[in-house]
């Protein structure tokens, strides 16, 4: 044996039997072996046990709902579908018969938006991960694949009340298929945010769109060509990775299929603490038409996990 | 292994009139559904009967047959119970001109 070789009789630590029985067990699971999650699972959502926690994100408001933000009050519930479509009838998910859908009215600049919410216990690295895939509504006999304007998520973090540094941080990410008709198929990020409203008269309840279209940036080399397919109703699942952590609340890394992404410029908003919304753990997945025609975000499965 | 059920909120505050229909919304795992329809601000004018709209492809939409008489006062609430609705759903009213009504639309799943 070479001097400096590891001893190969020498028995395992239990740090490193850990990793390895964990990874083995991760990798025989169909449900997870096309996931690289960091050690702790803290959710993973394949949508055929229904909706998973993704619920819809309202607004805040007061008194009447009339005090809700336009942006907010157009959301709608997300829904289990198996992509039926007109011509060919259910397309089904990647590993079962359902995935969550994200539907925008059919008004240019529409969107709508899909949250989970949670608490973080720990703070350090956490990585999200999903199977998705967009349409638009096959309205028209054609390709359509510059109907849909983008898909993207969002993170909404809080640190805790004893934390020093707690500041509202809102890494926000989409795919830009198209704009104004035309092709842009480009990552970006937004750390631009609008003024915060009353929500009402009482000063206890405040709101602001952070999905309004100005203020999205191009992430560094961030062109990505993906698999649209040839007509409306084609679809093909593709794989995403955000790293972020926590404890810096700066985002980490970024892969999309077979593409890893430059993430070192990329901002998340950042706003002073709010008073009631202490380890706040949100992930938040949305879908924006550039047209009259509804656009379709489609999760096969999410797995979110953390090293802790 | 338990059922599953939702509760989705097909329209939240928004103004019917003329022609008015939810959102297509998918609920082709449930067995059975049942459309809440509340009314949030007292309705304006005499408010017409909304029917349940089922599809073949969320865009072609046909007459179910059930029909739901809209509330006739604010927080007034009108049911309809569904079975056998294949996968699209959605609530369709048409109002006689000059009224209105602002909707709550609730659906209950259960499959």
């Amino acid at each position: 044996m070479p001097a400096g070789s590891p001893d190969p009789e020498a028995p395992l630590t239990e740090a490193a039997l850990t990793r390895a029985l964990r990874r083995a067990i991760q990798t025989a699971d169909p449900r997870l072996s096309r996931f690289d999650p960091l050690p702790r699972i803290i959710s993973h959502d394949d949508f055929a046990r229904g909706h998973c926690g993704w619920s819809q994100l309202v607004g805040n408001y007061e008194g009447t709902l009339d005090t809700m933000l336009p942006g907010y009050a157009q959301h709608t519930s997300a829904m289990l579908s198996t992509l039926p479509h007109w011509d060919a009838g259910s397309h089904g998910g990647a590993d079962s018969s359902y995935a969550l859908k994200i539907a925008t009215r059919p008004r240019a600049g529409a969107q709508n938006v899909a949250i989970k919410r949670l608490n973080l216990r720990h703070r350090g690295p956490i990585r999200f991960e999903m199977y998705f895939t967009f349409k638009p509504e096959a309205t028209e006999l054609t390709l359509g694949d510059t109907a849909l304007r983008s898909v993207g998520l969002l993170f909404d973090l809080q640190g805790g009340d004893r934390d020093g540094d707690a500041e509202r941080v809102m890494p926000h990410l989409r795919f830009l298929n198209a704009e104004s008709g035309q092709h842009r198929h480009i990552w970006q990020f937004k750390a631009e945010r609008v003024p915060f409203q009353p929500a009402g008269g009482s000063g206890e309840t405040i709101s602001h769109y952070h999905l309004s279209p100005e203020g999205w940036q191009d992430l560094p080399d961030g062109h990505q060509k993906l698999c649209y397919n040839e007509i409306a109703t084609k679809v093909n699942w593709a794989y995403l990775r955000f790293d972020f952590d926590l404890a810096t609340m700066r985002p980490t890394a970024l892969r999309c299929n077979d593409r890893v992404f430059d993430v070192s410029g990329m901002e998340p908003m950042r706003i002073p603490a709010m008073k009631n919304l202490w380890c706040m753990l949100n992930f938040a997945l949305f879908a924006e038409t550039d047209t009259d025609r509804r656009a379709f975000l489609y999760v096969d499965s999410v797995c979110i996990s953390g090293d802790f | 292994m338990l059922r599953e059920n939702i509760t989705a909120i097909l329209a939240r505050n928004e103004t019917w009139k003329g022609h008015a229909a939810t959102e297509p919304f998918e609920a082709g795992w449930a067995i059975e559904a049942v459309v809440f329809v509340r009314a949030l601000k007292p309705p304006v004018g005499a408010q017409p009967t909304a029917r349940i709209e089922i599809s073949p492809d969320g865009m072609h939409w046909v007459d179910e047959g059930t029909r739901l008489a809209l509330p006739a006062r604010q927080d007034e609430v009108c049911f309809a119970r569904l079975r056998g609705f294949g996968n699209w759903l959605r609530v369709a009213a048409d109002f006689p001109d000059g009224a209105e009504a602002c909707v709550l639309v609730t659906l209950h799943l259960k499959g």
